[in-house]
This record gives C-alpha cells, structure tokens and sequence, in this order.
C-alpha cells in the first residue's frame, strides 16, 4: 500500500536476515561471483574475517521500501545516493528505517527527499543514504 | 556477457568499458526477486538493473592480487519503467581513479540504455581498494 506523501513521514521498515544461503543467491543472480562474498576460506583470511553480503544486496532492501512506499514513482523517476559504512555478515539481521524529510514542488511537479538507514541488530550503520523521488501533485 | 578483461592498473580516467546487453528475462528477474527477498511488482526492479551494470564492470578488469575491492558508494538515478524481457545495455567508464596512502579509489560511471537507445538508468559507483 503506498504511503501519504508528508513531510516526517515515516516509511515502513524493511528487515531482513542475512544468510550465505541469501548471498549466494544474490551472486547467482547478479553475476558477481567476487570470493569475498561466496568463498567462506578465502573470505576468512581477508581482514574482514569472514563472507560479508554484497553492498547492492543491502541496497535492494532499500530500494524495497522506497518501492512499497512510493510504488511505479520509485521504480521510474527515483533517485538515490548511498554510503556503505559497514559490511553485513553472515547472521546479521538489517534494519532498514526511511522517512520523507521534505516535500517540494518545482512547476506542477513535486519531490519527496527522504533519507534511510539500514543498520545491523547491533545497531551499527550498515548504509546510509538519501533518496528523492518525484510525484505528481494529486498523489497525496 | 562479452568484453575483454584488462589489468587494474590499466584503467585510466576516461577508459570506456566495452559495452554489455543482458536480456532481463523472466527467469532472471524471478532469481533476483528471489535473492532479494521481494514479491516484486510486474517490473524489473531498478536495482536489478544495477547489478547487471556493476557484474559488467567488475567482470571487466582484474583486480591487483591479494585485493579485495569494497563497494563504497553509489548513486543512481531511474529514468523509466523497465518491462520484463527487455534488452539492455550497460556502458560503463572510469570518472576518477585516486590513490591516497594505502587506499585506491575507483569512481566509475554507469548508464543503461534500452533496445530503444532510450536512458533507463545512470550512476556512479565508487569501489575503494585497500593496498
């Protein structure tokens, strides 16, 4: 269900729980076969210690609650600007938090600027990042 | 997908990676969906649009040994809604490439056009390569 366009307004939560399981898939479908992701061995001799999921992956769950929120207006006039901040590890359970931070209208058109977090079950910032999306003024 | 492989260090600002097509077919968009967890909505989703453009360019160069690369940021922008089945073709080119202390930075630009030559997307992704 799309959401009512309004400054404050906060998005709905997206969480999700990162698995090998889940990034294999995701390297499966994206053709980024990179070992840090899918080579558990190799992965455990880097200085991340372990497999980590792709940034993209955790940038799908953003992209999934700016859709759910803002529907065809995401999928075809969106805009984003993301920061990865800390990798997602096996096991961990992202938070993804979005809220509509200002609406503004240039000529008949209007832009809602959101900004996102996704952080991990410790509470650490994972990704970061604003997004704008533009809409058409009786879509209120 | 097609192109030659060329060396990390052989990239400069201003080289254009030779253009991919991926065929966002039915069975890719469901494996995406899958892997991202979503239902989905009729359309393919942006981001997998992105994947396929950041797979093209990774697949494109090598990566100096004993490297891994980390995906520092991305901006991206959405210029129309992608059918399923549709072809596209991802260009990709390097914008910067900065070497501070024991960090590289790749900045590379992407844009995705349809069989129409029409602009579906564009972006800028930034990988960073501790040394």
């Amino acid at each position: 269900m799309l959401i009512e366009i309004q400054e404050g307004k906060a998005l709905d939560s997206v969480v999700r729980h990162i698995t090998q399981e889940k990034i294999n898939l995701y390297a499966e479908a994206s053709g980024d076969f990179n070992p840090i992701h899918i080579d558990e061995s190799f992965a455990a001799k880097t200085p991340l210690g372990g497999t980590i999921a792709h940034g993209m992956l955790n940038l799908a769950y953003v992209s999934e609650m700016m859709a759910s929120a803002f529907g065809r207006s995401w999928l075809s006039e969106g805009k984003l600007r993301a920061k990865f901040k800390e990798p997602a590890r096996l096991g961990d359970t992202l938070t993804i938090n979005g809220k509509i931070d200002c609406v503004e209208q240039k000529d008949d058109v209007s832009y809602a600027n959101c900004s996102f977090e996704c952080r991990n079950q410790k509470g650490e910032m994972i990704v970061t990042g604003e997004t704008i999306v533009k809409f058409s003024s009786d879509r209120k | 997908m097609s192109g030659k492989t060329i060396s990390y260090e052989e990239l400069i600002p201003g080289y254009e990676f030779t253009p991919v097509t991926y065929e966002l077919s039915t069975s890719f968009v469901s494996k995406y969906l899958q892997a991202v967890d979503s239902e989905g909505d009729g359309f393919v989703p942006p981001l997998a649009i992105t994947a396929c453009s950041i797979a093209a360019m990774t697949g494109s160069f090598s990566m100096p040994s004993d490297t891994i690369a980390i995906h520092a940021s991305q901006e991206l922008e959405f210029f129309k809604l992608v059918p399923i089945g549709v072809t596209i073709e991802c260009h990709t080119r390097v914008a910067q490439k900065i070497a501070r202390g024991k960090m590289s930075m790749l900045i590379l630009e992407l844009e995705v056009f349809d069989k129409d030559k029409e602009k579906v997307q564009s972006g800028r992704a930034t990988i960073a390569l501790p040394t």
